[in-house]
């Protein structure tokens, strides 16, 4: 309890949870062989949105977040339809071009505040604070201080969201509408003649992977106080497909997987700072080389079943394995 | 009359893969397409499929112009094909595989997916029954779990018909469906075409396979340097003069 107590922790885990939402963007984009760099882009908009949202017309926390998340699915849809008969390295650039125009967009307008960014954005943490003190809990209970239990309130929030997407991922994974998109994944053209309609799941996909990602840096807006546009620039881009990368795109807990480690991994080398992007470097190395397909695919988790499913049924079944 | 081709020509840039290709396929015959190699075979599959725009002419299918229709509506409207070389979905299952042929057929949506209606569970269990049904017409129902790409050669061309029949089509397009098999797994596709033919499938089929396909074919049209040089019944076809002389060069005289 300690542990997760301790702010400096506890703020790396809802990073980690953050950055796990921003994973399951990629994973949805990618889930019909799109390589987008655009999701950064997206998360810009959705952080910018409902930052605004929230200073300019105080709506409630939920409200604009979910209002960055249309506005980027609308965006998404604007420049998914000429851009999504673009393939592989194609899209990467065309999509990476989007994320660079936003950023310059918000460096430039007067509501976003310039390079100087927007900040004094109501956090998350402070409001349940306030809403807590209201209801009589002004000094905390059970031996956590008010702001532990704010703080604590804010991780559950994010922890849901996270699960509330993985629970879609995995229902739409195994329906009609996955088997659909693994075929486009596999094989776009034939997928077309066996009758898929591949621009429409396209579009579908890269939509909700936009409307996620802005999910994303409308909570990660509300988390920090301040949003500036270097934020979302291309780093975060590639730190956003880092996550598939590393983890895998196949199946949902691979990107997450990869969000939790690329999370973890600058506070595990703190100690070695100074080697840190090239420790990054050599993880993606070592990745393509040996394991392109990332830590976590179906065989994996297929491999994992069998094992699973294997020592349970061990007594009654003689067959070799 | 299921099919018909009118005046079919295709180029890319300078060059004319097929010139004013015209034919018919009356329903439930088994027509066969055979020419030398770049003749134009597969070009003239990926017209009728969708895959190519013709440059001009016109593809008539059941009374109704299919020209500019996108390859998954020709689908929806009864054509399915197989491809040439082998365009099986290598990660999916073999029943998996044949489950996507299933989706023109199939209505759950996202929505449906998310929540497991019971319309959607229903309709899953269907789509599964048919799949198996199906991999078991061709011989490879016991393969179900495996994934495609560990199949055998002969096998995942089975696969690619399974999947190309759960789309219930009308018109099944077969390319090289023996390519590369033994004559074992020949005869033996020969008799699965004659049983997709019972079912009450019209079949267009290209091979390089003469005794195959001079056995099940009911008519051929022979294509060579992009144009039709004859159609008829197998029989006709072999004493034809112009097959004879694109098989086989001039006769000296």
């Amino acid at each position: 309890m300690d542990f997760i107590l301790n702010p400096y922790y506890l703020q790396i885990v809802m990073f980690m949870a953050i950055n796990a939402v921003l994973g399951i963007s990629i994973y949805l984009t990618l889930s019909t062989g799109q390589l987008s760099l655009g999701n950064a882009g997206f998360m810009s908009i959705g952080a910018y949105v409902s930052a605004l949202l929230t200073i300019k017309a105080g709506a409630p926390i939920l409200v604009s977040v979910l209002c960055g998340g249309v506005a980027a699915g609308c965006m998404a849809l604007l420049i998914g339809l000429p851009v999504i008969r673009l393939q592989g390295i194609y899209l990467a650039i065309a999509t990476l071009g989007f994320g660079e125009v936003v950023r310059v967009i918000v460096l430039n307008l007067k509501i976003t505040n310039g390079a100087l960014g927007i900040s004094g954005i109501p956090s998350m943490a402070v409001i349940f604070g306030k809403q807590l003190s209201e209801v009589g809990l002004s000094s905390g209970m059970g031996g956590l201080t008010l702001q532990q239990i704010a703080n604590l309130l804010v991780l559950l929030v994010l922890i849901a969201v996270v699960a509330v997407l993985v629970f879609f991922c995995i229902r739409v994974h195994n329906s009609r509408v996955g088997r659909a998109l693994a075929a486009i994944k596999a094989d776009e053209k034939a997928a077309e003649v066996m009758g898929i309609d591949v621009t429409y799941y396209k579009i579908l996909m890269f939509c909700l992977g936009a409307v996620v990602a802005a999910i994303a840096g409308g909570l990660a807006a509300h988390l920090t106080f301040y949003i500036g546009p270097k934020d979302f620039a291309y780093h975060r881009a590639v730190e956003i497909l880092l996550f598939a990368v590393l983890g895998g795109s196949d199946v949902v807990w691979g990107p997450l997987l990869g969000a939790f480690l690329l999370t973890a991994l600058p506070e595990v080398l703190r100690f070695a700072a100074e080697y840190r992007e090239m420790i990054y470097g050599a993880i993606l190395v070592v990745m393509m080389a040996f394991r392109p397909q990332g830590l976590l695919s179906t065989q994996t988790l297929r491999y994992i079943k069998e094992k699973l499913g294997r020592s349970r049924v061990n007594d009654t079944s003689t067959q070799p394995g | 009359m299921i099919l018909q081709l009118n005046q079919v020509s295709k180029n890319f840039g300078g060059l004319a893969a097929l010139m004013n290709v015209s034919f018919q396929v009356n329903r439930n015959e088994v027509m066969g397409i055979i020419g030398p190699n770049g003749a134009g075979k597969t070009t003239l599959f990926n017209l009728i499929t969708g895959v190519l725009t013709p440059s001009s002419g016109d593809i008539i299918y059941q009374q109704q112009s299919i020209v500019g229709l996108k390859p998954h509506k020709l689908t929806e409207i009864g054509l399915a094909r197989t491809f040439q070389n082998i365009r099986i979905f290598g990660q999916l299952t073999v029943l998996e595989n044949v489950m996507v042929g299933a989706h023109v057929r199939s209505k759950a949506g996202l929505w449906h997916g998310l929540w497991k209606t019971p319309f959607a569970r229903r309709e899953e269990g269907n789509i599964k029954q048919r799949a198996l049904e199906l991999l078991d017409f061709v011989g490879i129902s016991n393969h179900a779990d495996d994934t495609a790409e560990a199949l055998s050669y002969g096998k995942q061309r089975r696969l690619e018909i399974a999947r190309a029949l759960a789309t219930e089509p009308e018109i099944l397009l077969l390319d090289e469906p023996t390519a590369g098999m033994n004559e074992t797994e020949t005869t033996e596709l020969r008799d699965l075409i004659q049983q997709i033919q019972v079912m009450g499938k019209t079949i267009l089929l290209i091979e390089h396979d003469m005794h195959l396909m001079m056995s099940v074919c009911d008519r051929l049209a022979v294509i060579n340097f992009g144009k039709k040089i004859a159609e008829g019944q197998p029989d006709q076809i072999q004493s034809d003069p112009a097959v004879i002389e694109a098989y086989l060069g001039k006769e000296a005289v």
